[in-house]
């Protein structure tokens, strides 16, 4: 087999860990220009700036609270959906998977002010469960389609193999199928942790600004000409899903017949 | 006297306009291995999914031990199905698959675990994955993993079909060993005839829905209830609907006139060698039918040969599915 080690890594050095490291760079230092006569300034000022923003701490919890929220009714709802198509042939299955997928073919904006209105009736206007459920429109489909796929790989025969041999719903959710949609579960997480966190449109539209996620603090910092400042609130913003992902990850470790290191091998 | 086990009446299934299981009855004694034979695609599979409860029957009643369990879920009945692939959980070591049915069952015991490892020969292998070891090994330790919920009645939907015929006929011996030290109930679905005879006590022939005969491999060779019966036994020349002659009896000859005997003109088409005697594959000319005629070592044929039938070899099919 073709060894692609070194590719891999001279492209994961290229666009990932370089543009990550000049932004680190960036954040730390002074804005500096080539041939301007002067080294580099090392200064912290533009963490401190970060820091000292009264919303940002705030900001961070509510991200943090409404980015998991929506992992979970994400990974509830996608896995049982996946589950019932890749298990049951009913007519017009390839029609209701279309417009599973729907929500993604239409951006989310041409609906806001409707969904707005929807939301003011039932009362969810202006409040997190609102941001989380409007938050679904763009993660659920992709979730569906993920979890969907990883069934299909796994197979009926295999998830009818622990109901043979006596397991109930819990017993082989949590036995069978949560370690072997493992991958699946890793992408649906960084997907819908990040499209949470980037929303900012629909999150002011049916947050009406009394639910301040982290967008809601860093757009306003656009208009700042500060690259440094600017740079360390790019690092904060990507801190956050690797945080979540990590705990995603421990998480992942606690689901039985995990590959962990205390577990027996030979 | 031996208790009923399984006891099925007039279980039929019908997936839109096709009638899959056309009112089945039988039943199995403790211990018992029934062999259930037929061509592909004629439902053998669609009925153990319905014994074993992943699928509803349309119609009928399933008793285990005298209790009606047709509504039971898959999960709370007493029978456990090896499918044809041995679907080991990846994520599991070979130990814990076979743990897993123990476990779920709440009938575990860590004793029981190394009794099974220890007979299907992967007490070494027992903490490898299913990834790690062979495909014989995987179909042992998926007869582990099912034997460990202790059932009342194992199903195996041809377990050894994927097997190379070495491995296949290794395994058969073992299994059926198996089933017999443990007494247990069984029921093995096969296309195979020759694996039928080594697994069942008695065999059963599917097709078209029904069982068309039921009985020990003795007595459907001697006198097959009809033409599927016969012909999927082989060992039979059928004339037409209601004779057929044992092949033992024809004799090949290369002159056509002998008193008492019905001939046919045949020709031969190839010889090959089975268990070590060789076997002339013949066509006959009148019906089309084509026969395989062990010959003895030393005989030389021509290309066209007489098949010579005794009239008084020649046999009525008996009609009856039952023994």
């Amino acid at each position: 087999m073709k060894n692609n080690k070194p590719v891999f890594t001279a492209v994961g050095i290229v666009f990932f860990i370089a543009p990550l490291l000049l932004l680190l760079l960036q954040s730390l230092s002074a804005p500096w220009r080539f041939q301007s006569g002067y080294g580099v300034d090392w200064k912290l000022e533009s963490f401190r700036q970060l820091i000292r923003d009264p919303y940002l701490w705030e900001a961070t919890w509510w991200s943090i609270l409404i980015g998991f929220l929506v992992l979970v009714l994400n990974a509830v709802v996608g896995i049982l959906t996946g589950k019932a198509l890749s298990s049951y042939s009913f007519k017009g299955k390839p029609w209701v998977e279309a417009l599973l997928l729907s929500p993604i073919l239409i951006p989310v904006l041409a609906i806001a002010m409707g969904l707005h209105l929807f939301m003011i009736r039932l009362g969810l206007a202006d409040t997190m469960m609102g941001v989380v459920i409007i938050h679904l429109v763009p993660t659920i489909p992709y979730s569906i389609k993920i979890f969907h796929n990883s069934y299909q790989q796994m197979g009926k025969a295999l998830m009818e193999q622990p109901h043979i041999l006596g397991a109930g719903f819990f017993t082989q959710l949590f036995t069978v199928e949560l370690p072997l949609l493992r991958p699946a579960l890793r992408s649906v997480t960084f997907l819908t942790i990040v499209i949470s966190l980037s929303q900012y449109a629909i999150t002011a539209i049916i947050g009406g600004g009394q639910v301040l996620t982290l967008p809601m603090v860093f757009f306003p910092f656009l208009e700042n000409a500060n690259a440094s400042l600017m740079s360390a609130f790019s690092l904060w913003f990507a801190f956050v899903p690797v945080v979540m992902y990590i705990l995603v990850e421990v998480i992942l470790l606690l689901l039985p017949y995990s590959r962990v290191p205390w577990r027996n091998h030979r | 006297m031996s208790s009923i086990t399984l006891e099925i009446k007039q279980i039929t299934k019908q997936f839109h306009s096709d009638l899959v299981l056309n009112g089945l009855s039988f039943q199995l004694q403790k211990g018992e291995i029934m062999s259930v034979v037929g061509p592909s695609g004629s439902g053998k599979t669609t009925l153990l999914r319905v014994l074993a409860g992943l699928e509803k029957p349309t119609n009928g009643t399933i008793y285990m031990n005298g209790r009606d369990v047709t509504k039971q879920k898959a999960n709370r009945r007493d029978i456990s199905l090896v499918f044809q692939q041995p679907l080991l959980f990846p994520h599991m070591s070979v130990e814990e698959n076979v743990a897993y049915g123990a476990k779920v069952s709440k009938k575990y015991t860590q004793e029981k675990v190394d009794t099974l490892l220890e007979a299907i020969g992967m007490t070494k292998y027992r903490s490898h994955f299913p990834s790690e070891i062979s495909g014989g090994q995987q179909q042992r330790t998926a007869l582990a993993r099912a034997m460990a919920t202790e059932p009342e009645v194992i199903l195996f939907d041809e377990p050894f079909s994927s097997l190379d015929p070495s491995l296949r006929q290794g395994l058969r011996y073992w299994v059926r060993n198996f089933l017999v030290e443990q007494e247990t109930t069984a029921i093995f679905v096969t296309h195979d005839m020759e694996e039928a005879m080594i697994m069942g006590d008695q065999i059963a022939v599917f097709q078209e829905g029904k069982f068309q005969q039921i009985g020990a491999a003795k007595v459907l060779h001697e006198s097959p209830a009809n033409m599927k019966v016969a012909s999927f036994m082989g060992g039979h020349l059928i004339l037409n609907d209601q004779e057929y002659v044992p092949l033992q009896a024809i004799e090949l000859s290369s002159s056509p006139f002998k008193e008492d005997t019905q001939t046919f003109e045949g020709t031969v088409e190839h010889i090959t060698y089975q268990h070590g005697r060789p076997i002339a594959h013949i066509e006959i000319k009148e019906s089309g039918a084509k026969v395989p005629l062990p010959l003895t070592n030393d005989e030389q044929l021509q290309n066209e040969v007489f098949l010579s039938i005794p009239v008084s070899s020649i046999q009525r099919f008996r009609g009856t599915i039952d023994e």
